[in-house]
């Protein structure tokens, strides 16, 4: 089975590194690159092997993805790629790949092949990353709430100095309660117990990633989304969590200090997007998507998701049950600048097939909904020619359109579609990259695909596979809170 | 165990019935007793405010309240709103707002022993408690109403209230950047075990959210009888860049001093502490001023 493409991440490149234009894509635990001169090539992780230590690359060829000859049989399923960030010159990418919690970086060389110079498996899973605005650091989020920032490219030096720090803690343990402390009985118990275990011998201490990496933020909640922008020489690192909060810190190295919060939501926030002019986009598991003035933490406006997509999808069979329709905002995107001066955004929704387009600070803030022929996974913005740009678009060929359950039966659906605005502004589908892209695109039928990787990494019962498949898709209804929780 | 909990739910609530029919009563602490941990991670069916501007500070501190409710105005509310809601909202800030603002926080204020401290401590100054578990704050908030009551004639205790927060997370959802004076951390929960150092108070992260909400000069008083946990938090206050340790002589003096002897003597841990002889282990951190901005030099 041939599996959506769950990130996609573009990229322009100097003359200087080849021209053009980059887009990779991920599907499962494999990257796919193609570059606007038709150079490909593909990316998959090896699994760890105790001895073998050596950078894991493999199979880049040029051409479409398509047949490849499996090598070993593998024991353990791939980890698959959650994230992808590209350095904006276009000579790095930084992957995360989320079942071993690994943060990835790649140097794309001019045949716009990957190859891996560091793996760094952090303690927590990543749950967003992004890039401080010099390129030089990596900004990781992670499900415990904790910020990290990590070097891009690790120096000698940053290698060295980690390395001898954690045999001092293996110190002889002793218990922090003491018999003064006061306690109750099961207390007591406890203390004697822990008393007992420390004179057998050492604890297993649990060990700490051995790269430099640093905490540098964190909210007692799920972090949800990143991002970094600099104003003026002033930089600033927003994160938003499960609790609805949006807090806006200071870059680093003054990441401590905390400026303030964007506050109004109502439900978890999944996502924050810069738009233009001072101006943030955000939403989440409420029905709204929230625009905010954040540098002053003010909300400008709230415009109203659910009613354009219930709308549009009248009498639409995904429609059946409508009445607990709650909208999940997946992502966001700012589009590029162009010759229009509007500041527009996209906003996808989980398992909605169709991308929501809103353009602020004007009179009417009404969402436009742009149809597609399946669910929205990932969108990504290519710069064809002259600053013509063009939205590439991850489609879930597997599902039915507006389900994340439901499978389709009938084949053929392309994994991604091209948007691109014509002269009134208007989003349309763009034939010319759809055609440069084929290869990307395509879905490769299930006998050819018996002999390649792609599926591995979803193994077991027809069950199994299916739910691996939506967790992988759609994760951002889960973040919605259950009642009933204990007091 | 389990068989016995409908019994005591209903013995419970027969008496919370009876409590409330008696305004001057004193609440007594068997009926509101819970166990002394809870997670902090859980989603609790807790109720915050989106902001601080939406608190209802006015239904904590009646005798503060802005615009005194007058009868029947409940009903006026609900009528009103059909027709023009932004000339409500205004109307609702007011009805929520306080002519002062809140400036300290007990965090985790359990039975609430120091609180009723501060309330005669710090007269002038309101005060509020904040605590995770929900019988507990049943209990305090019982307590204030009653000691209110007693107290009519000279307004005694209208500083202080007591509320149910996870404060970990919905700190800022209370408090403006910068409102807070002083905050108290009285016997912690210790987590002892390494995997649950996360959930205790003290943290380099929860440092910082500190730091927003207390004003550059206001306190943050530590109070613990375990050593580690005593450890922990000065080093992560001291590792903070926002706050300095206050040592010496200036612990002894003036609001500071006050502060760090009422602490020490009247929350309910304090008392226990005593009675088993227990160490006691102080400390206090002042919030220093934020830096310039990288390449901003002080204009001064």
């Amino acid at each position: 089975m041939t599996l959506p493409y769950q990130c996609l991440a573009a990229c322009t490149r100097s003359a200087a590194v080849g021209n053009g234009w980059l887009l990779f894509g991920a599907t499962g635990s494999e990257l796919v690159v193609q570059s606007s001169t038709g150079a490909a090539s593909h990316w998959s992780p090896e699994i760890p092997t105790p001895e073998v230590k050596e950078p894991a690359l493999e199979g880049e060829h040029e051409g479409p993805p398509g047949k490849r000859v499996k090598l070993t049989p593998v024991t353990e399923p791939k980890p698959n790629i959650s994230h992808l960030k590209t350095t904006q010159d276009g000579q790095h990418l930084v992957a995360v790949t989320a079942e071993d919690k690994c943060i990835r970086v790649f140097q794309i060389d001019d045949q716009c092949r990957l190859e891996q110079l560091s793996q760094r498996c952090m303690a927590k899973r990543p749950s967003s990353i992004t890039l401080t605005a010099d390129d030089t650091t990596i900004l990781c989020a992670d499900k415990f709430g904790d910020v990290y920032s990590l070097p891009l490219l690790p120096s000698p030096e940053d290698e060295q100095g980690v390395i001898l720090e954690p045999n001092d803690e293996q110190k002889k343990f002793a218990p922090s309660a003491s018999v003064l402390t006061v306690h109750s009985g099961r207390n007591r118990k406890a203390l004697e117990e822990q008393l007992k275990q420390a004179e057998k011998g050492k604890k297993q201490v649990k060990e700490t990633p051995k790269f430099k990496h640093q905490l540098i933020i964190g909210h007692v909640s799920m972090l949800t989304d990143i991002a970094c922008t600099k104003v003026g020489s002033r930089s600033y690192i927003l994160t938003a969590d499960r609790d609805e909060h949006i807090r806006v810190s200071r870059g680093i190295p003054q990441a401590h200090i905390i400026e303030g919060f964007c506050q109004g939501h109502e439900e978890f926030v999944s996502r924050v997007c810069f738009a233009k002019a001072g101006r943030l986009v955000s939403g989440g598991g409420g029905p709204y998507l929230y625009v905010w003035d954040w540098l002053s933490f003010r909300l400008l406006e709230k415009l109203p998701l659910q009613g354009p997509i219930l709308e549009h999808y009248k009498g639409h069979p995904f429609q059946a049950g409508a009445t607990d329709f709650k909208v999940a905002v997946s992502r966001i995107w700012s589009v590029p600048n162009s010759a229009q001066e509007v500041d527009e955004v996209l906003v996808a929704c989980e398992g909605v097939p169709a991308l929501l387009s809103f353009k602020l600070g004007g009179s009417s803030g009404a969402g436009k909904v742009l149809p597609l022929d399946g669910n929205v996974l990932d969108l990504s913005f290519i710069e064809v020619d002259g600053g013509r740009v063009t939205a590439a678009v991850s489609i879930d060929h597997v599902h039915k359109p507006g389900s994340t359950q439901e499978v389709r039966q009938e084949p053929g659906t392309s994994r991604l579609q091209y948007l691109c605005r014509n002269n009134s502004g208007e989003w349309e589908h763009d034939r010319t990259l759809a055609e440069a892209l084929e290869g990307f695109g395509q879905t490769v039928p299930d006998e050819e695909q018996d002999l390649s990787t792609a599926g591995e990494e979803i193994r077991g019962t027809a069950d199994d596979k299916a739910k691996a498949l939506r967790d992988l898709l759609y994760g951002i209804e889960n973040l919605r809170k259950r009642p009933g929780a204990e007091d | 165990m389990m068989a016995a909990e409908p019994v005591k739910r209903q013995k419970r609530e027969a008496y919370k019935k009876s409590l409330a029919a008696d305004d001057g009563a004193l609440p007594k602490k068997k009926f509101f007793r819970q166990r002394a941990h809870a997670n902090p991670f859980s989603d609790h069916a807790l109720t915050y405010p989106k902001s601080p501007a939406e608190m209802n500070w006015a239904s904590l501190y009646p005798a503060y309240a802005v615009k005194k409710p007058a009868e029947g105005e409940k009903e006026k509310v609900d009528e009103s709103r059909a027709e023009g809601q932004v000339a409500n909202e205004e109307d609702q800030r007011q009805a929520r707002s306080i002519t002062k603002d809140v400036e300290i926080a007990d965090i985790g204020c359990g039975f609430g022993g120091l609180l009723f401290a501060l309330s005669t401590a710090f007269p002038d100054t309101l005060s509020i408690g904040m605590e995770i578990r929900i019988s507990v704050t049943e209990y305090v908030q019982e307590k204030i109403r009653a000691l209110r009551s007693q107290n009519a004639e000279n307004q005694a205790y209208q500083n202080i209230a007591c509320l149910r927060a996870n404060t970990m997370k919905f700190l800022p959802n209370f408090f403006r950047k910068h409102q807070l004076r002083a905050i108290f951390l009285c016997f912690p929960d210790p987590h002892f075990k390494q995997r649950k150092h996360k959930a205790r108070i003290v943290s380099s992260t929860l440092c910082a959210e500190y730091a927003f909400v207390v004003r550059p000069g206001g306190y943050v008083y530590t109070i613990t009888d375990v050593r580690d946990l005593h450890e922990w938090m000065v080093g992560h206050f001291e590792g903070h860049a926002s706050w300095a340790r206050v040592e010496g002589q200036e612990l002894e003096e003036g609001e500071v001093g006050q502060c760090v002897a009422t602490m020490s003597t009247e929350t309910e841990e304090s008392k226990k502490v005593t009675r088993n002889n227990g160490e006691k282990f102080v400390a206090v951190f002042r919030r220093v001023e934020d830096p310039a901005w990288p390449g901003e030099e002080s204009e001064a």
